[in-house]
């Protein structure tokens, strides 16, 4: 089923009198649960695209529906609303709030999301998540004290505490050894099946096309 | 969750450097507008402990009080219709003791009233810190303009006059003294008519206050030291939470990425202030109360619990603008910038 469509989306960048035109009329869809992966060589757009898939930036032109719903015609508060609840975020670095606990950087996730889970359902389903990732025993650590696999881990467990409808994951590996990558995404395609999550992922690592089900390839601000 | 307990719990040190600026610099301000106040106090309690009212002199005078002499025809008119006025005289002298040891005093004398202390001829009231110099009931006192001798019949609390003890002598006597019939100053409180009298100026107690001699110039000094420190200190939660706030554009950025809205952040910014700004007051006021009793006893100094809540208020809007004009940063940035940042 098509979750998330993008319809000839153009973005163009004007620096001074020279306007650069980064994306030139993309078109792709997204099936619930499946992992889409978007592949190019740096400076194909493919960062560009996810970040305004993600309602991170808007587009110059072109429409994208999410679940029936035209986000471009959305206010900034409607798309904030639909980040905070029905996407998740990973990014190349973890991006960790410093001064929370790995359990509390879950807790304001589900907070942020206006989750409705009580209390003790939060602790719950944050207990299962810390399992799902491996880090129960460190869930009171602060992120200074985590190494970069384990903060990563902790990033995808905040992107997915409440449930989101899709996962937008931007390099998720890259600032990982390739052991602690293929462990990661690895995560990244468990907890998308078990939880039915769409994913989105931009990647220059090969080796993790593996857990794709679809490749997007980009050239020059265009699907291949 | 409260995200602006936990980040003050974790950077302990960040925060109680900024709280102890905060209180440093308050702590200061208290001490400063409590010697301010005290010198108010020194230079003119005798003024400041009347209730609201009206003061005349001469015009000629040019508001110099100790120039002015009020017609007493009109002295006569005006106090026969206005019960509660009265007609006084200050002037600055010496009170010699039995051993010649002289002591500078402000002379003061009425009309019959009960705002100031009715004393009979040959009798002196004076100021409670004249007690405290070791002079009792009973004593006598001399001064050279004077042909008789004052007995001490009581004293009376915080009556002070251009930083000298108030001495109250009978009419006769101040005119013996100075060699004059007519008074200088007609006092009408408030709740009766304040009539336009010719020839007369009237001012309000404040307006009187700065007619002495010094006052202003002294309260205007300390006062502006007052302010500065208020400016400065309002100057410190913007600098600080400036350079708070650049630090964590990074953090703002992913927080905004992943939902949290600018207002969240922004109640995160004034939730840590109140609770610095809460916990420093409190310090320096517990601090500035205790030196207001253990102060020495020449030291002027009177912090009132009303100056203390005020000057606390000022403290906490000043705390607030300056944290929120450093804060317009959180509303600019832009969650992408942050992310392509980097960790933060």
């Amino acid at each position: 089923m098509t979750i998330f469509t993008i319809n000839d989306v153009r973005k163009t960048f004007i620096t001074g009198e020279v306007a650069e035109e980064i994306l030139k009329g993309i078109d792709l869809s997204l099936q619930q649960g499946e992992i889409t992966a978007l592949v190019g060589a740096s400076g194909s757009g493919k960062s560009t695209l996810l970040t305004i898939a993600a309602g991170l930036q808007p587009a110059s032109d072109g429409q994208i529906t999410f679940n029936g719903r035209n986000m471009t015609d959305m206010s900034q508060e409607q798309i904030r609303k639909v980040r905070a609840s029905e996407f998740g975020f990973v990014f190349q670095s973890a991006h960790l709030v410093p001064f929370l606990t790995v359990e509390e950087q879950l807790i304001l996730m589900l907070e942020v999301s206006q989750s409705k889970l009580k209390k003790g359902q939060q602790k719950k389903e944050i207990g299962h998540i810390l399992k799902l990732i491996d880090m129960e025993h460190r869930k009171n650590a602060y992120p200074a004290s985590l190494s970069g696999g384990e903060r990563q881990r902790v990033a995808i467990a905040r992107a997915i505490i409440h449930k989101p409808k899709i996962l937008f994951a931007d390099e998720p590996t890259a600032s990982l050894d390739s052991k602690r990558s293929k462990d990661v995404m690895e995560l990244i395609r468990n907890l998308t099946k078990t939880l039915n999550i769409t994913t989105l992922m931009v990647t220059h690592d090969e080796e993790m096309l593996a857990y794709a089900d679809h490749i997007i390839t980009m050239k020059d601000g265009l699907v291949e | 969750m409260n995200i602006a307990w936990k980040e003050i719990k974790k950077s302990k040190v960040r925060f109680m450097i900024l709280g102890s600026i905060v209180f440093l610099v308050s702590f200061l301000t208290f001490i400063i507008s409590g010697l301010a106040n005290g010198l108010s106090q020194d230079n003119a309690a005798l003024i400041k402990n009347l209730p609201d009212g009206q003061f005349y002199m001469n015009e000629d005078a040019e508001e110099t009080y100790n120039l002015s002499l009020i017609d007493p025809s009109i002295q006569e008119k005006v106090l026969s219709k206005q019960e509660q006025a009265a007609a006084l005289s200050i002037q600055m002298g010496f009170l010699n003791d039995d051993e010649d040891k002289q002591r500078s005093v402000a002379f003061v004398t009425s009309t019959d009233s009960t705002l100031f202390e009715n004393v009979k001829e040959g009798e002196i009231v004076l100021d409670r810190s004249l007690e405290e110099e070791g002079l009792k009931v009973g004593d006598t006192l001399t001064n050279n303009q004077f042909s008789g001798k004052f007995v001490v019949k009581g004293f009376v609390d915080q009556q002070k006059y251009s930083h000298a003890p108030v001495a109250f002598i009978n009419m006769e006597n101040y005119k013996e003294m100075h060699r004059v019939n007519e008074m200088q100053l007609l006092f009408i409180p408030a709740g009766n008519e304040f009539p336009a009298i010719k020839g007369l100026q009237s001012f309000s107690n404040s307006e009187f206050l700065n007619t002495i001699p010094s006052y202003s110039a002294e309260q205007l000094s300390l006062n502006m030291i007052v302010w500065f420190l208020i400016v400065i200190s309002g100057l410190l939660f913007a600098i600080f939470f400036y350079m708070m706030n650049v630090q964590k554009i990074g953090l703002y950025g992913i927080l905004k990425a992943i939902g949290v809205k600018t207002s969240t952040l922004f109640k995160m910014m004034w939730t840590q202030m109140l609770f610095i700004t809460v916990i420093a007051l409190a310090l320096s006021i517990a601090l500035s109360q205790s030196f207001n009793f253990i102060a020495p006893d020449g030291m002027p100094f009177s912090l009132t619990a009303v100056t203390t809540v005020q000057l606390s208020i000022v403290f906490l809007v000043i705390g607030f603008v300056g944290a929120t004009l450093s804060g317009i940063q959180i509303k600019k940035v832009e969650p992408l910038q942050a992310i392509q940042q980097g960790e933060v």
